[in-house]
C-alpha cells in the first residue's frame, strides 16, 4: 500500500507543482498502525527549557511530584516547575524520521521516497513554569520530631517520626538540591541517616557552650580551634552536635595543618536576640538592645539589621517596641501572606515589609512588582506606606 | 505523594523527531480511524518551504526552530513489577522516546487543487 514514485510524480501534476522548484526527496506520511490521540493518556508532549533539554540529551532524570490535591510541580535536579496542561485550538503531528530541508540538503540527492510513519498526534502538551520549591511542608515535617540531644527519652522510642533524604524526596513538593540547601538554612542536622532539626533550646544549649568556651579560653572568635572544641566539650555533648553548631554558626579553614572556625557575628547575634525575644510578646526596644549587645560573645557588634526577618520595631508606640515575627511562621502563598502582614499592622513601610515578602519574588518578580499587585499605596507623613487592597477581618 | 519519574530512554543521543502543526482537525474519510491511514506527501521547496499535499488540498507552511523543544514522553505503567535500582517498586513513569526541535507550521489556507479546468470556449 505504499506510494510509489509514479504516484508522487502524478499527484505532483495534478496539483501543478512544479517538481524543479522541489527538492528530490518526499515524505509520504501515514499514520503508524498505533497512531492514536495524546488524549488516550499513552504519552504526552512536554515543552522544554533548553537547559531541561540538555539535561535529559545527557541522561538525566526529570520527576513530577504532588499529592492527589495538590498542583503538580516538575522537579529537575535542583530547579521546581509548575505543571500545566496547554491547549492548543491547532492539532500537533509528532513524525519520527522526519527531515528538514537543511539535512535533507546535507545528504546525497536522492530522487526517493521517505516513508514516514506518525508516531501519534495532539492538541495539548505540558507546559512548566519556574516555580518556588515548596518547602514549608519540611520545616513542619522536621519539626514533628526536634531532636533534642541523644539523652532524650524521645530518642529510644522507634515510633517518633523521622525522614531520610529519600523520605523528603517523597512528600516535598521541590527538586533535591533545593530541599539540601533548605536543610542548611535550617540548621539540620543528619543523626543516624534521618535528618533532624534541633529544638531550639537545645540549639542555643550547644552555642552557648561554644561561645562560652571562646570566651573562657580568650580566643578570638574569628579563630576557634576544632580539636580543643570537641576535647573540651566532648564530655558535656556528642563531639558531632559540636562539630556540627559550628558548622551551622562558623566557617571552616585550615590554617597550618589545624581545623579553625571562624564564627558568624551577624548568625550568632541573630539567634541571641532570638533567644531572647522568644519568652516575652514584645519588649522595650531600647531595654532590650541593651540586653542584646550584652548578651552576645566579646567583639561582635549587634545591629537591627541583623533581625530582618525575624522580628519587627513598632516605631509608633510609646515606648518603642519589638517583637518576634519570623517569615517562615507566615503562609506560603502570597494572597496569604499579605493577608496576614496586613491583619498584625495595617499600614507598612517598604523597608519594613520587604524581609517579608522577599522570599515570595519569583525569577524575574521584584518587591516592587509584589507590592504593586498586592497592595495600595499611599503617602502618610511624608512617607510612602502600604496597605492592604481590600478589607482585612 | 506521588512521584512520577521521567527518565531518558537512552543517555547517548535521543531521537530528533520533528512536529508538524495544522490547523484544524483531520478526519478520517473512514469510520476506521486515522491508524494505517494515508495522509499525504510533504515536499520541500529547494528554498526550504515545506509543501504539503493532503487529499484535494495543498498547504505551503514553514519550517520553525522551536526556542523552547519539546520531548515525547510515553507512559509505562507497571505491570511486570518494574524495580529501579533501590530495589522499590516503581510506579507510573514516562520515558523519553525523542526530542522534537524543529516544527512543520501550516497556517496559510490550503488551495484546494482544482483537477478540471474548463476549457475557455
Amino acid at each position: 500500500m505504499k506510494r510509489t514514485r509514479e504516484e508522487v510524480d502524478a499527484t505532483l501534476l495534478i496539483a501543478k507543482l512544479n517538481a524543479a522548484e522541489l527538492l528530490p526527496a518526499v515524505h509520504c506520511l501515514s499514520f503508524g498502525p498505533g497512531a492514536s490521540g495524546a488524549a488516550a493518556g499513552d504519552f504526552s508532549l512536554l515543552e522544554l527549557e533548553p537547559t531541561l533539554c540538555q539535561q535529559l540529551e545527557d541522561g538525566h532524570s526529570l520527576v513530577i511530584r504532588g499529592d492527589k490535591d495538590e498542583q503538580a510541580v516538575l522537579c529537575s535536579k535542583d530547579k521546581t516547575y509548575d505543571l500545566k496542561i496547554a491547549d492548543t485550538s491547532n492539532m500537533l503531528l509528532f513524525i519520527p524520521g522526519c527531515k528538514t530541508p537543511d539535512q535533507l540538503k546535507k545528504e546525497e540527492a536522492h530522487c526517493n521516497i521517505i516513508h514516514t510513519e506518525i508516531f501519534g498526534f495532539s492538541n495539548n502538551y505540558w507546559e512548566l513554569r519556574r516555580c518556588r520549591p515548596k518547602l514549608k511542608k519540611l520545616k513542619k515535617l522536621l519539626m514533628e520530631n526536634p531532636y533534642e540531644g541523644p539523652d532524650s527519652q524521645k530518642e529510644k522510642d522507634s515510633n517518633c517520626s523521622k525522614y531520610t533524604t529519600e523520605d523528603l524526596l517523597d512528600q516535598i513538593q521541590a527538586s533535591e538540591e533545593e530541599i539540601m540547601t533548605q536543610l542548611q538554612v535550617l540548621n539540620a542536622c543528619e543523626i543516624g541517616g534521618y535528618w533532624r532539626i534541633l529544638e531550639f533550646d537545645y540549639e542555643m544549649k550547644l552555642l552557648n557552650h561554644v561561645t562560652q568556651l571562646v570566651d573562657s579560653e580568650s580566643w578570638s572568635f574569628r579563630k576557634v580551634p576544632l580539636n580543643t572544641c570537641l576535647q573540651e566539650l566532648g564530655p558535656l555533648e556528642p563531639e558531632e552536635m559540636i562539630e556540627h553548631c559550628l558548622k551551622c554558626y562558623g566557617k571552616k579553614y585550615v590554617d597550618e595543618g589545624e581545623v579553625y572556625f571562624e564564627l558568624d557575628a551577624d548568625k550568632i547575634c541573630r539567634a541571641t536576640a532570638h533567644m531572647l525575644l522568644q519568652n516575652a510578646v514584645k519588649f522595650n526596644l531600647a531595654e532590650f538592645q541593651e540586653v542584646w549587645q550584652q548578651s552576645v560573645p566579646e567583639g561582635m557588634i549587634t545591629s537591627l539589621d541583623q533581625l530582618k526577618g525575624l522580628a519587627l520595631v513598632d516605631r509608633h508606640s510609646r515606648p518603642e517596641i519589638i517583637f518576634l515575627l519570623k517569615v517562615d511562621d507566615l503562609p506560603e502563598d502570597n494572597q496569604g501572606r499579605f493577608n496576614s502582614l496586613f491583619s498584625l499592622r495595617e499600614k507598612w513601610t517598604e523597608e519594613d515589609i520587604a524581609p517579608y515578602i522577599q522570599d515570595l519574588c519569583g525569577e524575574k518578580q521584584t518587591i516592587g512588582a509584589l507590592l504593586t499587585k498586592y497592595s495600595r499605596s499611599s503617602m502618610q507623613n511624608g512617607v510612602k506606606v502600604y496597605n492592604s487592597r481590600r478589607p482585612i477581618s | 505523594m506521588v512521584q512520577i519519574v521521567i527518565s531518558s530512554a537512552r543517555a547517548g543521543g535521543l531521537a530528533e523527531w520533528v512536529l508538524m502543526e495544522l490547523q484544524g482537525e483531520i478526519e478520517a474519510r473512514y469510520s476506521t480511524g486515522l491508524a494505517g491511514n494515508l495522509l499525504g506527501d510533504l515536499h520541500y521547496t529547494t528554498e526550504g518551504i515545506p509543501v504539503l499535499i493532503v487529499g484535494h488540498h495543498i498547504l505551503y507552511g514553514k519550517i520553525i526552530h522551536l526556542e523552547k523543544p519539546f520531548a515525547v514522553l510515553v507512559k509505562h505503567t507497571p505491570g511486570d513489577r518494574d524495580c529501579d535500582e533501590l530495589r522499590r517498586e516503581t510506579g507510573t513513569q514516562y520515558l523519553v522516546t525523542a526530542l522534537i526541535k524543529n516544527k512543520i507550521l501550516f497556517k496559510i489556507r490550503p488551495k484546494p487543487i482544482i483537477t478540471n479546468v474548463p476549457k475557455k470556449v
